[in-house]
């Protein structure tokens, strides 16, 4: 039973990939400067197609958290959330923390994580 | 321009069914179109839905509807746009007639979804559909194996009572409420009357919505004739759809910018329709939402405009939104009691509106009920459409 998601796009792959090597990046148009979140491979705001790969902000503010009862991975007790990055926007992650010990507005910060099914991913983890 | 009418409806029971979803289509086909005076020589539009989420495909079922009740049609479509499907179904009817094109169009959705208790008793032989579902969801989510919005919602019920001092029994109780009003309901999936204790002790599945708190998945049918003035068969019973107005955000379910708890195509749909029809949000007498949670419910009737950010809450406390109040909001139940067979949900919605404002709603109906609206939405509410429904000049306004 093949449990890995569909890769529905090609700057998905390309995300994922990089994330497996440990970097946490976006893209950036260079034609026009602009960052996008997710990535992409044609540029929302001037339809350029020439992209570079930069980092991500590492660290960010907890936005809203939950469990989930039915899913393929992430499941509870794993936390799902959604982490806000300055200047980039909302990222859904899982937090790397029991449930009741986390609160919206605390700072996290960037992870790898594997699930047990084997596929590579981010998390955040509060900070001390 | 010409105005459009509904001039017939009909649904099924809603809960969980063995009967093949192409049968519950004929025969509410059938129904709306004897409740509307018509044969099926005279429809000119047939659109439709898919019949499930969970199904596997089944192609062209307008078509073959059309066949089989024998409907020569100038306009056919099938429309697969999430939850807004059969809405957006009845806003290409109306606008088609409007510009003359048909005077008459038949819209139907008919779903039965594999039930999930079938689907967790052999994951193995149902991962196709597993994997399918995962499939709705972007890269980014897909990765986190989310196979339904359950947590979008609950990260925005979350942030909502966090924003606003929202309680759980705040939250819950719009459960009781609209099963309440399902209780009035011969039709709904519900039968049996739930409690506040009972909802805030029943499992919590995503916090922080509650079993009774989330929509199940039913399965059902509904169908309306949307026609012109000239095919009217009587007034006193055709509904004129005043204004319809649809509305997106620029988003594919969580937003990645924002405010999560915030909606604004909400808003937008529904200041459109209003403008166009010209009533204001105060002159509406019932209203069908889609919200599928509880706890969106709240959110849902702010966003309308009925109340201010999180105000509703209380609003609904007092009595505001049921049988007495200033607006009668889910009547039906709503999709947590009435049932929530999603491609089939706005239908559900437009016939309690049509019911209501027919003053053919039984014991639950609004007494002199003259303006309706109706709200859906798809998706984690990126996109929605509110439709202003209002009854013939001169109509009577008490119950039948
Ligand atoms: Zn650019």
């Amino acid at each position: 039973m093949d449990t890995r998601p569909y890769m529905q796009d090609r700057a998905a792959e390309e995300f994922f990939s990089r994330l497996e090597r440990g970097s946490f990046q976006t893209t950036r148009c260079l034609a026009c400067g602009e960052t996008h979140y997710p990535p992409r491979i044609v540029c929302p705001a001037c339809l350029g197609e020439d992209m570079e790969w930069v980092d991500l902000p590492r660290e960010g503010t907890l936005v809203a958290f939950t469990q989930q009862s039915d899913a393929i991975r992430c499941r509870r007790p794993d936390v799902l959330g959604l982490v806000e990055l300055e200047g980039i926007g909302n990222v859904i992650t899982r937090i790397d923390a029991p449930f009741e010990e986390l609160r919206i507005g605390i700072q996290v910060a960037f992870a790898t994580w594997t699930s047990p099914d084997g596929v590579a991913l981010h998390q955040f983890r509060p900070l001390e | 321009m010409r105005e459009a009418y509904i001039a017939g409806v009909a649904m099924t029971d809603i809960g969980w069914h063995e009967e093949d979803p192409h049968d519950m289509g004929a025969r509410v086909c059938a129904a709306a179109l004897r409740d509307a005076g018509l044969t099926p020589s005279r429809v000119e539009g047939l659109i439709s839905t898919p019949h499930g989420y969970m199904t596997g495909a089944r192609k062209m079922i307008t078509q073959r509807m059309a066949g089989y009740l024998g409907m020569e049609c100038g306009l056919m479509l099938e429309i697969d746009s999430g939850g807004n499907s059969s809405s957006v179904a009845v806003h290409i009817a109306r606008d088609r007639i409007r510009q003359g094109g048909i005077n008459s169009c038949l819209v139907f959705a008919a779903q039965r979804e594999t039930p999930p208790k079938e689907i967790r008793g052999d994951v193995v032989g149902h991962f196709h559909l597993i994997k399918d579902a995962n499939s709705l969801y972007d890269s980014y989510q897909a990765a986190y194996g989310v196979i339904s919005p359950l947590p979008f919602y609950a990260m925005a019920i979350q942030r909502y009572m966090h924003l606003y001092g929202i309680t759980p029994e705040d939250i819950a109780r719009v459960a009781v409420l609209l099963r309440e009003h399902a209780l009035k309901h011969p039709q709904a999936a519900y039968k049996e009357p739930l409690t506040l204790g009972e909802v805030l002790e029943s499992k919590i599945l995503t916090p922080p919505i509650h079993r009774h708190e989330s929509s199940e998945m039913h399965d059902g049918a509904a169908a309306l004739v949307v026609v012109s003035g000239e095919l009217v068969k009587d007034e006193g019973r055709a509904v004129r759809i005043a204004a319809i107005r649809e509305a997106h955000d620029a988003t594919s379910f969580i937003p990645y910018r924002g405010e999560i708890s915030r909606f604004p195509c909400v808003g937008r749909a529904a200041r459109g329709a209003l403008d166009e029809s010209g009533y204001s949000i105060a002159d509406v007498d019932v209203a069908e939402v889609y919200g599928a949670f509880a706890g969106m419910e709240p959110m849902m009737y702010e966003e309308l405009g009925f109340f201010a950010p999180g105000e509703a809450p209380a609003a609904i406390e007092e009595g505001r939104t049921t049988h007495g109040g200033e607006v009668l909001i889910n009547p039906s139940g709503g999709r947590l009691s009435l049932g929530h067979p999603a491609y089939v949900t706005p239908l559900l919605e437009f016939v309690e509106v049509v019911r209501q404002l027919r003053g053919e709603a039984g014991e639950r109906q609004r007494l002199g009920a003259s303006v309706g609206l109706v709200h859906t939405e798809q998706g984690f509410i990126n996109g929605s459409i509110v439709a202003i429904l209002d009854r013939l000049k001169g109509q009577d306004a008490g119950a039948r």
